[in-house]
């Protein structure tokens, strides 16, 4: 009989059967921005305007596609319903990740992060909102949720576990406000080889921590909230050494533009190519006995330049790019610097080679796991180069086909039919051969360098301030350099190609950039 | 969709323990890997989609040592013979889809293109015996 069917999706003016409310099963999924507020502070119109987007252009497409329901923002985050909790989780590591990309190319006080909690439980689903514990749950996990990272209940981690190839960290049982029952914690990382090393940090060391870097700091509002989101997540021992490295002990060498063209005379050779004899930082910890090799790097004042070129389609059109100063390695990341990461458990897979070459078969997921890393250690922001920034570092002002002018020439770059001698097996060690007029090395040649840039076939649409040009969905990314195993044409400033994110190649490798 | 969903496969399958610089792996004799699309001697416009077929052995991503499995290569306009004992190229005649794509979106320029697929192990290699295609030749209008 007709009559006894309703519609489960109520009108507000439509009546609840006798029954009261629709009840149902859901997976919950609870999201809200840390330090909203402090992002607030430095930039309201432009944070609103950058939440909004991420709203557009992430977070509401990615429920639509995992068959989810966006069912309200909450001002600095949302809630949504999914039927499944694989789905759930799915979404909302594609989220975590996707903010991850977003957050490269950016200042770490710009970041914006997400806790993310999801629960599964019983839910009254009104029209524009959902009541009920499920939902309480699903934002209290997303309370103790670190920055960035996304906190699963049990009941969750029962459903998916065997369905989800992830890392599953158990957080052991939590009281939460107002449960009344305390609540299975899981912390899911996307790479099951993190679980090793994700220790959860005792209630003593974190009060250490803030305590001391409260002392220590003198900017103390923005360098707590650099301690509270960066350090909670490794080692105590290091925490507490951090305050007292002196950070700016590394000054990086700069180095004036040759505004016309003149070569200046560079260094001839480095003849200790990873070489950063000075720049280093001893930090004491039973995990690290040797000191950290940090990069090299080199600051570029800014500029406008003419990027791309007509030599190949994926290099049109030619646009004026104007890049703001900024630093970069001098040389490629090494197998020794890369290794320093995989000791420390940040990075997964051992670099095999000489210490001094540079490090290969990374994908451009491996790179940021090492980003991340140094960043913390050193508690410098290091990044990739955007693309237009690696553009303009290789051509080291000069408009010419290669930076040393339109004409091959033996001696210059590492690449198949650059020079007489060629080995095809592996790339020479860094800083083989001449650096260009701003002192940087193995730009062109040697190892192709990921950039954080997703892959567009062409310049159209391309941004013109020197900043990354990413998407949503960035499957693949650019590289730019060539290899030793490419042929000359590669080495040109401009050439440029692109590879899946998260395949590794060994040709691949990468430098890193900060801003200043 | 398609690429939402490779991107997904490739931050899933990332995460599966990986082990590369395999050679030599044996790939079974009856193998055997076509273009479903385009076929030999069409003529056709660009951009078109190019479709890959493989029987007798499945389609993972790069870097996974799951047995008979591999990930595909294209090979647009490559004359040189494929050395067995180095990774597949990669440039911009030796497309790779490691994310365990089976199918591309390819953009040519008009005339004469050959194309030929080649099945790479986890770390890129050609199986043994190599798993090749026939090297079609397609004509862009």
């Amino acid at each position: 009989m007709p009559g006894e069917i309703y519609h489960i999706r109520q009108g507000k003016d439509g009546s609840y059967p006798a029954d009261g409310p629709p009840r149902r099963l859901a997976t919950i999924v609870a999201a809200d921005i840390a330090g909203y507020s402090r992002l607030m502070t430095i930039d309201e119109e432009g944070t609103h305007a950058r939440v909004m987007r991420l709203r557009r252009e992430l977070i509401e497409p990615t429920i639509a596609e995992h068959h989810g329901r966006f069912v309200k923002s909450t001002g600095d985050g949302f809630l949504a319903m999914f039927e499944s909790p694989v789905e759930a989780v799915r979404c909302a590591i594609i989220i975590q990740q996707s903010m991850v990309g977003r957050n490269a190319a950016l200042p770490r006080e710009n970041w914006i992060q997400y806790r993310i909690g999801v629960n599964l439980g019983d839910v009254i689903v009104e029209p524009d909102d959902v009541y009920g514990d499920g939902v309480n749950i699903a934002t209290r996990l997303e309370g103790i949720a670190q920055p960035g990272d996304l906190y699963i209940s049990g009941g969750v981690y029962e459903q998916i576990k065997h369905k989800l190839v992830c890392g599953y960290q158990s957080l052991g049982d939590r009281q939460v406000k107002n449960i009344t029952d305390p609540i299975s914690v899981y912390r899911v990382l996307p790479d099951p080889a993190a679980v090793i090393k994700a220790r959860p940090m005792p209630g003593l060391a974190v009060a250490v921590v803030l305590s001391v870097s409260v002392i220590a700091s003198a900017a103390a509002a923005t360098a707590t909230w650099y301690f509270f989101v960066w350090q909670p997540k490794h080692l105590a021992a290091l925490s507490e050494h951090a305050p007292a490295q002196t950070p700016n002990s590394t000054k990086p060498t700069s180095v004036a533009v040759p505004q016309t063209v003149p070569l200046t005379k560079p260094e001839t050779r480095s003849s200790s190519a990873t070489a950063p004899a000075t720049p280093q930082v001893a930090i004491t910890s039973p995990a690290q006995p040797s000191p950290i090799i940090e990069p090299e790097m080199v600051t570029l004042p800014g500029g406008k330049f003419a990027m791309g070129s007509n030599d190949d389609p994926s290099e049109k059109p030619i646009h004026q790019v104007d890049v703001k100063p900024f630093a970069i390695s001098k040389f490629p990341i090494t197998v020794h610097q890369w290794n320093q990461c995989v000791a420390a458990n940040a990075c997964a897979n051992k670099a095999t080679g000489k210490d001094d070459a540079p490090v290969t078969n990374v994908s451009w997921g491996d790179t940021q796991k090492f980003i991340e890393w140094i960043s913390r250690i050193t508690q410098k922001e290091y990044r990739l180069p955007s693309e237009a920034e690696w553009e303009y570092a290789a051509r080291g002002g000069m408009q010419t086909k290669y930076w040393w002018g339109d004409q091959r020439l033996p001696g210059m770059a590492n690449c198949n039919g650059c020079n007489e001698a060629y080995d095809a097996t592996q790339p020479t060690k860094v800083g083989s051969f001449k650096p260009n007029p701003f002192g940087l090395y193995d730009m062109g040649g040697g190892v192709d360098q990921w950039v954080t840039d997703c892959w567009h076939k062409n310049y159209q649409g391309a941004p013109v301030d020197g900043s990354a040009w990413l998407d949503v969905d960035c499957s693949s990314h650019v590289i730019r350099s060539g290899s030793w195993k490419n042929d000359p044409s590669y080495v040109r400033p401009a050439s440029r190609d692109h590879y899946d994110t998260n395949v590794r190649y060994p040709t691949h490798g990468f430098r890193v950039a900060q801003s200043l | 969709m398609l690429i939402r969903r490779t991107a997904f496969l490739a931050v899933v399958l990332t995460l599966l323990p990986i082990a590369t610089q395999a050679q030599n792996t044996p790939a079974p004799k009856d193998a055997y890997l076509y273009f479903v699309w385009p076929q030999d001697g069409m003529k056709i416009k660009s951009p078109f989609w190019c479709r890959f077929g493989l029987r007798n052995m499945g389609v993972t991503h790069a870097g996974d040592n799951f047995a008979n499995s591999g990930h595909h290569h294209l090979l647009i306009d490559v004359n040189a013979p494929l050395d067995p004992n180095e990774p597949i190229p990669q440039d911009k005649n030796h497309l790779h889809f490691g994310a365990g794509q089976t199918e591309a979106h390819i953009e040519l320029p008009p005339g004469k293109h050959t194309l030929q697929l080649v099945l790479g192990d986890a770390g890129h290699y050609p199986f043994k015996p190599p798993v090749l295609s026939q090297k079609i030749t397609v004509t862009i209008k």
